[in-house]
């Protein structure tokens, strides 16, 4: 069954979208992550214009993000202090990201950014990710006691000036730090059309020393209201949203979170970690390969003005 | 300036007919295409008649005749860009822009293109693709002739662009009928169906009709509100998000 798609101005089948959404949903309920990392790249590999994409992804991990972000909420897993420094520093950020988004756009590189972004971002996250994991599985495998840092030992970034404490985290650290990761996770995410709940996650946690019960709920809680102030920003500058192709993607992903958080339980914290570091590095690849190897097609084109 | 008037000049005088003894009569089938929810490209019919001009006194018209209908869609600003290998990576180095470029472009013709006409006549009136990229552009001759073939080949690689030299039909000898399917990707906007009608290598009619590919209802109605109300949009989409997020949390709670 083909639906037109309104502002994409093509027309794609319905089973296709909410199937992709219901995979890649079912991949981001398994592991906790929003999952646009691998619905932008599959819906601009699909044939969907890259703009359209990245803004209409946007909202899907708005959604994606928003049922977690609740739960999480009703257990007091939310750092709601926290959250709101990072929140404002984000919708900073994607300020940024959606003004770089247009001139890219113009000058014919957003694909380059697009592709070189994902190769670095994805492919130092998820070799860290990796490393971490087989270290993780391995220990376990010999009954060796995997001890964590605690979130007590500290590092140069606490010794930064503005100091503020963040009580439910049981933080007393500078603003700084944290301003400077939602500046670049807002301008990152919104440039790449990602949630950047997989950057998020590891910098609380290693950089900030968040403890693990609140990290996972200020992280979803400023995915939803740094992304959804990028989909308002994005509607506004570039007119790309396309709202039924963000609703078919949502649609699926969020029966499909339900489902791949279920079957979550079944696996390791250490396996599901490893999984996705090796899911990541795919992605990282594919977009690597990309650009090194020869292309079929030197030419491309673009369209640079409205219907007229 | 001189240039554009020449051209001008060049496309008036082709326009005034040879042999004026004709006229043609001609219809579409649609016109208007209506993008529905459910719009998966739509086929057209063009159909005509040649016949005597009126007042002539001529009873009937002597063929054998060619008929080429050239079907335009709305003009947009393009670029076409080429990759070249720097540094180990391959990235868009040079880019020509081509001002007011049809977004679609189809010829129907009867016959072979250059065996109905010369091809100096034919691209003095747009009816070969590569006319359309060898309006002279800043980028300079050889450029504009490169990336304007490489243009014109990737959309026709998306259906975009095409001939179809086979695509008319007479049923008799003056009647003709001629089909073309409109993809999906076709970009909405007013159309131009050109119709000539060759003989002996000359433009003897020609006429054109007007029709219009436009969203209609909630596509229309999506689609105005993302360009007109964009903030409103936004907020409706995040609204939206939201809502559909909380539900599927709701529903599928254990």
């Amino acid at each position: 069954m083909q639906i037109y798609l309104p502002i994409a101005e093509l027309s794609v089948n319905l089973f296709f979208l909410v199937g992709i959404g219901g995979a890649v949903g079912f991949l981001s309920g398994l592991f906790g992550v929003g999952g646009g990392f691998l619905l932008t790249p599959l819906l601009i590999f699909s044939g969907v214009p890259a703009p359209v994409a990245v803004a209409s992804v946007t909202g899907q991990v708005v959604a994606a993000s928003t049922s977690g972000a609740l739960s999480h909420y009703r257990r007091g897993g939310i750092d709601l202090h926290l959250a709101m420094y990072l929140i404002l520093s984000g919708i900073l950020g994607a300020f940024g990201g959606v003004a770089t988004f247009s001139v890219l756009r113009a000058a014919g590189q957003l694909d380059l950014v697009i592709a070189v972004g994902f190769v670095v971002l994805l492919g130092f996250v998820g070799i860290l990710m990796l490393q971490e994991a087989v270290r993780a599985l391995l220990k376990s495998r010999q009954g060796v006691v995997v001890r964590e840092r605690l979130p007590n030992q500290h590092s140069w970034i606490h010794g930064l000036p503005w100091r503020v404490r963040f009580k439910k985290s049981r933080l007393y650290i500078s603003v700084l730090p944290v301003l400077a990761i939602g500046l670049f996770i807002g301008f990152v995410g919104s440039l790449l059309g990602i949630g950047g709940g997989f950057v998020m996650v590891p910098a609380l946690v290693y950089l900030l020393r968040v403890p693990g019960n609140v990290v996972i709920g200020t992280s979803l809680a400023q995915v939803v209201a740094m992304m959804a102030a990028t989909t308002i920003m994005h509607a506004v500058q570039s007119q790309s949203v396309d709202i039924l192709l963000a609703f078919c993607l949502m649609v699926g992903g969020t029966a499909g979170a339900q489902f791949g958080a279920a079957a979550g339980q079944h696996l390791r914290g250490e396996q599901l970690r490893g999984l996705l570091a090796l899911l990541v590095l795919a992605v990282a690849i594919r977009f690597g390969l990309s650009l090194v190897l020869a292309p079929d097609d030197v030419f491309s084109m673009a369209v640079t003005s409205v219907v007229r | 300036m001189s240039r554009l008037l020449a051209l001008l000049l060049i496309v008036l005088l082709s326009a005034v007919p040879v042999c004026a003894a004709a006229r043609l009569v001609s219809g579409v089938s649609n016109d208007t295409i209506q993008i529905t929810s459910s719009f998966d490209g739509e086929r057209l019919t063009f159909f005509g008649t040649i016949a005597p001009e009126a007042g002539s006194g001529q009873r009937y018209v002597e063929g054998p005749f060619d008929v080429v209908i050239v079907v335009l869609g709305p003009t947009q600003d393009r670029v076409a860009r080429e990759k070249t290998h720097n540094f180990g990576i391959w990235l868009n180095t040079e880019q020509v822009e081509f001002k007011r470029f049809p977004s679609y472009f189809h010829v129907l013709s009867s016959r072979r293109l250059l065996e109905i006409a010369d091809i100096n006549l034919l691209n003095q009136n747009f009816i070969l693709p590569e006319a359309h990229a060898m309006i002279p552009n800043i980028a300079g001759f050889m450029k504009t002739l490169v990336f304007g073939r490489e243009l014109i080949r990737l959309m026709s690689e998306q259906g975009l662009f095409g001939v179809q030299e086979n695509g008319v039909q007479f049923m008799s000898d003056t009647f003709y009928t001629a089909q073309l399917t409109l993809p999906s990707s076709a970009p909405p906007g007013p159309y131009i169906a050109q119709t000539y009608v060759f003989q002996n290598g000359q433009i003897i009619a020609r006429k054109s009709e007007g029709f219009a590919v436009r969203k209609i209802a909630f596509e229309r109605f999506l689609a105005q509100s993302a360009t007109q109300y964009p903030l409103l949009y936004g907020i409706a989409c995040v609204i939206l998000a939201l809502f559909t997020g909380w539900l599927g949390g709701v529903l599928f709670r254990r």
